[in-house]
C-alpha cells in the first residue's frame, strides 16, 4: 500500500479512573471491574451507547487465568454494541500502549474506522496461584484412569506444596526486581539523588497543578469514591523526600540513590483512549485532539547485563525519530514513563551522550538534549502511580490534550517495560 | 587396571560411607598413605527423558523437545558419573574419609553432546593425593565414553579421542586429613586442575563484580538439586545432619551453582570447556548474588557471591567453542 492510502488515526478522548495505591481504595475490584467502569466513562463521555467500534484492544499485566478473554468480557458489560469485537494485547509496562499503536495502524489502513485501546492492572487482586509441584501433582490425579493411581498421585502432596505463590515480581531471567536493575543502570550512568528527587518532586507538583486546573476534568471519571490519583503528594518538599532511605540497590551502600519516593509505587487503576478516522469522528461529532503519527518497539539484551533492562526506549527512540526525520527540539511536550526517576534521568543521559549514540545507536553525534520545562508537564507515573497496563492510555490522553488547539505541535512518549522492552510514540496536536 | 562394576547407587554408598566415617582413614599423625590404582567403569543405561526434564524443571531453561535441545547439559552429564566418582571414594583402600569430603573445584571439558537415552562408558580414577595447608586434596578424573569404545588407555587420550564424549577433573578436600612427608614432597604446591588455582591472598581482596543476577535459594533447594540428582548427601538436605557436620546450616551443592550458571549459556551441543571454583558454601536459605561478564565473545566468567558480606562463594569460567 502507497503511503498516500494512509489515513491519519485520530485520538479522539480518553478516559481513566483514578490510580489508587495497591490494597487502599480499590482493594477489593478486580481487573474487569476497572476496565468496565473505565470503558463505560468513555461511553458516557463521548455518547457511544449501542455503538459498534471497529475493535478494543486492551490487557492487564497481572490477570487471572479466569480472565482470559479480559477485554471482551468487559466490552460486553458497557452499553456498547455486543458486536464489537475486542482482544487481550500483553507487553508488560508497555501494553496500554502497544495496544494503542497497533488499532491507530489499522485506523491508518482503513481496516476499521474506530477503536477502543487501553489496559488495566490490579496489585491488590493480584492472581495467587498454587505452586508448580502441587499443580503437577493434582494434573497426575487427574490424568488417573483408576482410584489407586489417583491416591497415589494425591498421596505426592508435601505441605511445603500448599503454601500460595503470588505473582513473581523479578526478571525470570535474572531473579532480580526492576528497581535492583534499575539500581545498576542508574549508578553506571551517575544519576545523583537529588536529581531523582528533584523529578519526583516535579511530577507531583506538576499533576496537582493540573488536577488544581480542571485538566484532568474530561479524563478521568470518579471510581469508589477516589477523584485524584491517591499517591499524589501535593504538599511534597524535597526535604521530606531526602529523609527517605534507599529502597533499591542496597548493596551498593552509600552509593545508593533509588528511594521509595523516587520509584512509583504498585498501583491499582484502568485507562482507555478512543481513536478514530477523522470521517468518523466527524460523523459522530466528536472532538480530535491529535494524530497518532508513529510508534516503535525497541528491546535490548539485558539478561548478562549488555544493556540495562530499562533503556529499550533509548534505542526505539533513534529509530522512531530517524524514520520521521525529527530531532528532540522538534517537540512541544515529551511524555518519559516514570518507572523511576533514574530511568527518565537515565535515558536523557543516554541520548545526550556522544559516546552511547555512537557506540549503541550507530549514529554520528549525540541525539540531542531534552529541554525539561517540556517534560511530563502534567504529572507521570512518580505521582499518579503506574498499573502497569493502564500508564499507555494515561499518557497517550494526557497527552493528546495537552497538544489540542496547538495543530502540527507534536508530542514525543516513551515507555520502558520488563522483559527489557519498551514502546516510544509520536503524536500531533491538532 | 580397570574393574568393571554395576552402576551404583549413592543411598546405598552414603549409608556405607557413614560407617565408614568411624572407620580409622587418614588423621593427624597417621601415617602416608597412597591412592588405589584402579580405576573403575561402569556402563550407565543413559540419561532418561524423565530425568532430563526434572533438571530442566529445577533449573528453568529451554525444554527437551527432541528437535531443538536434545544434548544434555554439562552438569547432567556430572550427574550421572557422580555416582561412580562415589563408588572409588568408598573403596576401602581410598586413602580419605568419604563424609566431610568438600567439593573445592570441578574442570569440565565437554568434547561432543551426550544425548538423552544415549548409553553411555564411566571411567573414574582417583589422581594427584596431594596436601593442603587445611588437609590433604585429591582429584577425580571421570571420562564419559560411547558405549563400545575400548576404554583401555581412554582415561588419558587425548581431548581428540572420538570415543571420548566428556571428561572431568573433580578436586575434593578432605579437611584435617595430614599425609606424611614422603607424598607431600612428591606432590608440590597446592594446586588445583590446572586454571582454577586458589590463592588465598586472591580470596581477601574480592571486590564483587557489577551483579547481572539474584538467586534467591529457599531452605529446600538443596533437597530440589538431591531430587534430581539423587545426591541425598545429608550436608544438603538436612539442616540438623549440616550442623552435626560441621557446617553453620545446611549449604546447596556447588555443582547446583554450576548448573545454573551454565543454563542457556553453554552450547547446546558441545565443544565448550568450563571450570568452577567453590570458596565459601552456600547456606540455605539464602540469596546469592551473581554476575556473568563477557571477556570477548569466547569467554564468560561467573562469579557468585554472598551480598551483605561480600564474601565469594565461586568463581568461574565457560570458554565457548
Amino acid at each position: 500500500m502507497s503511503a498516500q492510502n494512509i489515513r491519519d488515526a485520530v485520538i479522539i478522548g480518553g478516559n481513566r479512573i483514578p490510580f489508587a495505591r495497591a490494597h487502599t481504595a480499590y482493594a477489593t475490584a478486580g481487573n474487569q471491574d476497572m476496565l468496565t467502569s473505565t470503558l463505560n466513562g468513555l461511553v458516557a463521555r463521548f455518547g457511544l451507547q449501542g455503538e459498534q467500534i471497529g475493535t478494543v484492544a486492551a490487557g492487564a499485566v497481572m490477570k487471572h487465568s479466569k480472565n482470559f478473554n479480559l477485554t471482551r468480557e468487559s466490552v460486553l458489560g458497557t452499553p456498547l454494541d455486543p458486536k464489537t469485537p475486542a482482544f487481550d494485547v500483553q507487553m508488560a509496562c508497555a501494553t496500554g500502549m502497544e495496544a494503542i499503536g497497533s488499532m491507530a495502524n489499522k485506523i491508518k489502513l482503513g481496516q476499521i474506522d474506530s477503536a477502543i485501546a487501553g489496559g488495566v492492572d490490579s496489585i491488590s487482586d493480584a492472581p495467587i496461584v498454587v505452586t508448580d509441584e502441587l499443580r503437577g501433582i493434582l494434573m497426575e490425579a487427574n490424568r488417573a484412569k483408576t482410584v489407586s493411581q489417583r491416591l497415589k498421585a494425591l498421596a505426592k502432596i508435601r505441605p511445603g506444596h500448599l503454601a500460595p505463590q503470588a505473582p513473581g515480581v523479578n526478571e525470570p531471567r535474572t531473579g532480580m526486581s526492576m528497581g535492583e536493575h534499575m539500581a545498576i543502570t542508574a549508578h553506571a550512568w551517575g544519576i545523583t539523588r537529588a536529581e531523582q528527587d528533584e523529578l519526583a518532586l516535579a511530577s507531583h507538583k506538576n499533576l496537582a497543578a493540573a488536577y488544581d486546573r480542571g485538566f484532568f476534568d474530561d479524563l478521568v471519571t470518579p471510581f469508589k469514591g477516589v477523584s485524584r490519583d491517591n499517591n499524589m503528594r501535593a504538599d511534597s518538599t524535597l526535604e521530606k523526600l531526602g529523609k527517605l532511605s534507599p529502597a533499591f540497590g542496597r548493596d551498593l551502600g552509600n552509593e545508593a540513590t533509588m528511594t521509595a519516593a523516587n520509584s512509583t509505587a504498585l498501583t491499582d487503576g484502568a485507562s482507555a483512549v478512543l481513536l478514530g478516522s477523522e470521517e468518523w469522528a466527524d460523523q459522530h461529532d466528536l472532538p480530535k485532539l491529535a494524530n497518532f503519527i508513529d510508534y516503535e518497539e525497541g528491546a535490548v539484551d539485558f539478561v548478562d547485563g549488555a544493556e540495562g533492562l530499562l533503556m529499550a526506549p533509548a534505542y526505539a527512540a533513534a529509530r522512531m525519530l530517524k524514520r520521521n526525520n525529527l530531532s528532540f527540539s522538534d517537540f512541544e511536550y515529551l511524555e518519559i514513563h516514570e518507572a523511576f526517576a533514574s530511568t527518565v534521568l537515565a535515558q536523557i543521559k543516554a541520548w545526550e551522550s556522544e559516546e552511547f549514540c555512537k557506540n549503541k545507536l550507530g549514529l554520528d553525534s549525540a541525539l540531542g538534549t531534552i529541554d525539561r520545562s517540556r517534560l511530563n508537564v502534567n504529572g507521570s507515573s512518580l505521582a499518579a502511580g503506574h498499573p502497569f497496563a493502564a500508564t499507555g492510555g494515561r499518557i497517550v490522553a494526557t497527552l493528546a490534550k495537552a497538544l489540542h488547539g496547538k495543530p502540527g505541535k507534536l508530542g514525543f512518549i516513551s515507555v520502558c517495560a520488563a522483559g527489557g522492552q519498551g514502546i516510544t510514540a509520536i503524536i500531533e496536536g491538532r | 587396571m580397570i574393574t568393571e562394576i554395576e552402576m551404583p547407587s549413592l543411598s546405598s554408598l552414603y549409608g556405607r560411607a557413614a560407617l565408614g566415617a568411624a572407620r580409622s582413614k587418614l588423621r593427624p599423625g597417621a601415617g602416608a598413605r597412597s591412592l588405589p590404582g584402579k580405576t573403575m567403569l561402569a556402563q550407565h543405561p543413559g540419561v532418561s527423558a524423565e530425568q532430563a526434564e526434572s533438571y530442566r524443571r529445577l533449573f528453568g531453561g529451554e525444554a527437551f523437545d527432541g528437535a531443538h535441545r536434545t544434548a544434555l547439559p554439562s552438569v547432567l552429564v556430572h550427574i550421572i558419573g557422580f555416582p561412580v566418582q562415589m563408588a572409588l571414594m568408598s573403596q576401602d583402600e581410598f586413602p580419605l574419609p568419604l563424609i566431610g569430603l568438600v567439593h573445592v573445584a570441578n574442570e569440565v571439558e565437554h568434547l561432543r553432546p551426550v544425548r538423552v537415552d544415549q548409553p553411555v562408558q564411566i571411567l573414574v580414577a582417583a589422581e594427584n593425593l596431594r596436601p593442603h595447608r587445611r588437609g590433604t586434596q585429591v582429584d577425580i578424573t571421570v571420562t564419559v565414553l560411547e558405549a563400545g569404545a575400548d576404554p583401555a588407555g581412554a582415561g588419558r587420550a587425548s581431548s581428540g579421542e572420538a570415543s571420548v564424549l566428556w571428561r572431568s577433573v573433580s578436586t575434593y578436600l578432605s579437611k584435617g586429613a595430614q599425609l606424611g612427608t614422603e607424598i607431600s614432597q612428591a606432590s608440590g604446591a597446592e594446586q588445583v586442575g590446572s586454571s582454577a588455582v586458589t590463592r588465598s591472598e586472591e580470596r581477601e581482596s574480592f571486590v564483587p563484580p557489577v551483579k547481572t543476577a539474584s538467586w534467591r535459594l529457599g531452605a529446600d533447594a538443596g533437597r530440589a538439586y538431591a531430587a534430581v540428582s539423587g545426591d541425598y548427601n545429608p550436608i544438603h538436605v538436612s539442616q540438623l545432619a549440616a550442623k552435626t557436620l560441621g557446617m553453620p546450616a545446611a549449604i546447596v551443592h556447588g555443582m547446583y551453582s554450576a548448573g545454573r550458571m551454565l543454563e542457556g549459556r553453554e552450547p547446546e551441543g558441545a565443544g565448550h570447556r568450563w571450570w568452577i571454583r567453590f570458596e565459601a558454601p552456600v547456606t540455605l536459605p539464602g540469596t546469592v548474588a551473581f554476575a556473568a561478564e563477557p571477556q570477548g565473545r569466547k569467554v564468560v566468567r561467573f562469579t557468585g557471591w554472598n551480598p551483605r558480606k561480600a564474601k565469594r562463594h565461586f568463581s568461574a569460567e565457560l570458554q565457548l567453542p
